[in-house]
């Protein structure tokens, strides 16, 4: 049988602005109907590496494909199935909110009014208001129902919550999953890339962890929490010299040793059980705890 | 039914929503022919993907746990394994072994383990009757 055509290919992918390397040799593949998070800090190479798939920017080394096509060749087509929040939303700053999105309409072939009363109504937008008036929040939520109205088959989301209050941050996921979810589970296709993890924790179902244009770590975010463990035992006296290089990170405190795993959890289990803690205890890291541990490590 | 997810207990999130939903089930906190909750409005509350609510319930209903009537959504069904009943004993088998190893390691000893054993299906039978005489009341 045939794979599906991936939503998104990269393969080798490199940019630099003049000599400074902003991705390096990116590789990364999203299947339709995933929700895929591009984990990174600023400055990491979330921004460019969209940008090319957008075809504001054309990858100096290797190759972009959205849907099986080349982005700067078939411009008008894979613009056509995308949507895109960008992380510095603008509008012409004349034009109402109404005004606005009638416009952004216009350069679609289907609009889904039913979704876009209910997404106005649910952030309480006021259609009358000029978006010069809007705030930031306001602002990324008028950008999210343009990005959801056409029910594209691919939302490409770039740092959408950042510098949004924790209300407005919960509201814009909950729209992204109750709004553009819609429909035959399976069917959309979600790539966000962010540095707040936690709150699309969720929503995610597979990531890639970039650093300095470069890939840390790519895995399904269910096999990441079972793969990273904190292990912390605590002796009767103070904690023995074992073994531990199989762990990730150690940290040792008096009588308490708290270990990271990486897949070698059971066997550093077996090895503290051997010299009888007092107590032992394991659980799985979040995604934003596995982002920091992969990024210290 | 109230779910609530763990991101640290390392079990995928689809079958910490199975589990619940058996456990419900189970308790008599979920009645059959009872209707669990539509996947948009769920997967907003938890604020998981949808994909995983469909999975979960895909699960349940392979399951035999619930059943959908399409066009209204998925119900709990009655309690009918369709397993025969060695296979039942033969998965219940593989999770008693694990909770006893996991007593060995916790130094809990047979004649406790046995008693917590008792404990814990009085403590369900409790919650159970609990669930019908509400039920009886309403």
């Amino acid at each position: 049988m045939n794979s599906p055509t991936p939503a998104i290919q990269i393969e080798n992918l490199s940019y630099a602005y003049g000599r400074a390397e902003a991705v390096h040799d990116l590789s990364l593949t999203v299947q339709p109907g995933r929700c895929y998070g591009l984990f990174g800090r600023n400055g990491a190479g979330k921004t460019t590496t969209m940008k090319c798939l957008l075809n504001l920017l054309r990858p100096q080394r290797g190759q972009v494909h959205v849907f099986g096509l080349d982005p700067a060749k078939h411009e008008v087509e894979v613009k056509r199935r995308l949507a895109y929040v960008p992380d510095q939303v603008a509008f012409y700053p004349w034009m109402s909110v109404r005004e606005t999105l009638d416009y952004l309409a216009s350069f679609r072939a289907h609009w889904n009014r039913k979704i876009e009363q209910e997404l106005l109504e649910r952030f309480q937008l006021d259609p009358a208001q000029r978006t010069d008036a809007l705030s930031k929040g306001q602002r990324t939520q008028v950008a999210l129902v343009a990005a959801v109205c056409p029910e594209t088959d691919l939302l490409v989301l770039d740092e959408p919550t950042s510098g949004l209050d924790p209300i407005v941050r919960r509201e814009f996921i909950e729209a992204v999953i109750g709004a553009y979810q819609q429909g035959v589970p399976g069917q959309r296709t979600i790539l966000v890339s962010t540095h707040l993890i936690t709150e699309f924790e969720g929503l995610i179902d597979e990531f890639t962890i970039i650093d300095r244009g470069r890939e840390v770590l790519t895995l399904d975010a269910d096999h990441a929490r079972e793969r990273y463990q904190k292990i912390r035992a605590r002796f009767t006296e103070s904690a023995p010299e074992i073994d531990l290089q199989a762990a990730l990170r150690v940290r040792r405190d008096g009588r308490e040793l708290e270990l990271i795993a990486n897949g070698s959890g059971e066997q550093l289990v077996e090895r503290l059980r051997q010299h009888h803690p007092e107590s032992l205890s394991t659980e799985s890291l979040t995604l934003e705890e596995i982002f920091v541990a992969t990024l210290k490590a | 039914m109230i779910l609530q997810l763990n991101f640290k207990s390392g079990m995928p999130i689809y079958l910490q929503i199975v589990d619940q939903v058996k456990a419900a089930a189970a308790s008599g906190e979920l009645r059959p022919g009872e209707a669990l909750p539509s996947i948009r409005p769920l997967a907003e509350e938890l604020r998981v993907n949808r994909n995983t609510i469909a999975k979960a319930y895909t699960e349940l209903e392979s399951l035999g746990v619930i059943e959908t009537l399409p066009g209204r959504g998925c119900f709990l069904k009655e309690n009918q394994s369709a397993l025969r009943m060695e296979v039942r004993r033969k998965l219940l088998i593989e999770e008693v072994d694990q909770a006893i190893v996991q007593a060995h390691h916790l130094q809990v000893p047979r004649e406790e383990f046995l008693a917590l054993i008792h404990e814990r299906l009085d403590a369900l039978d409790a919650k159970r009757r609990a669930h019908e005489d509400h039920k009886e009341d309403q």
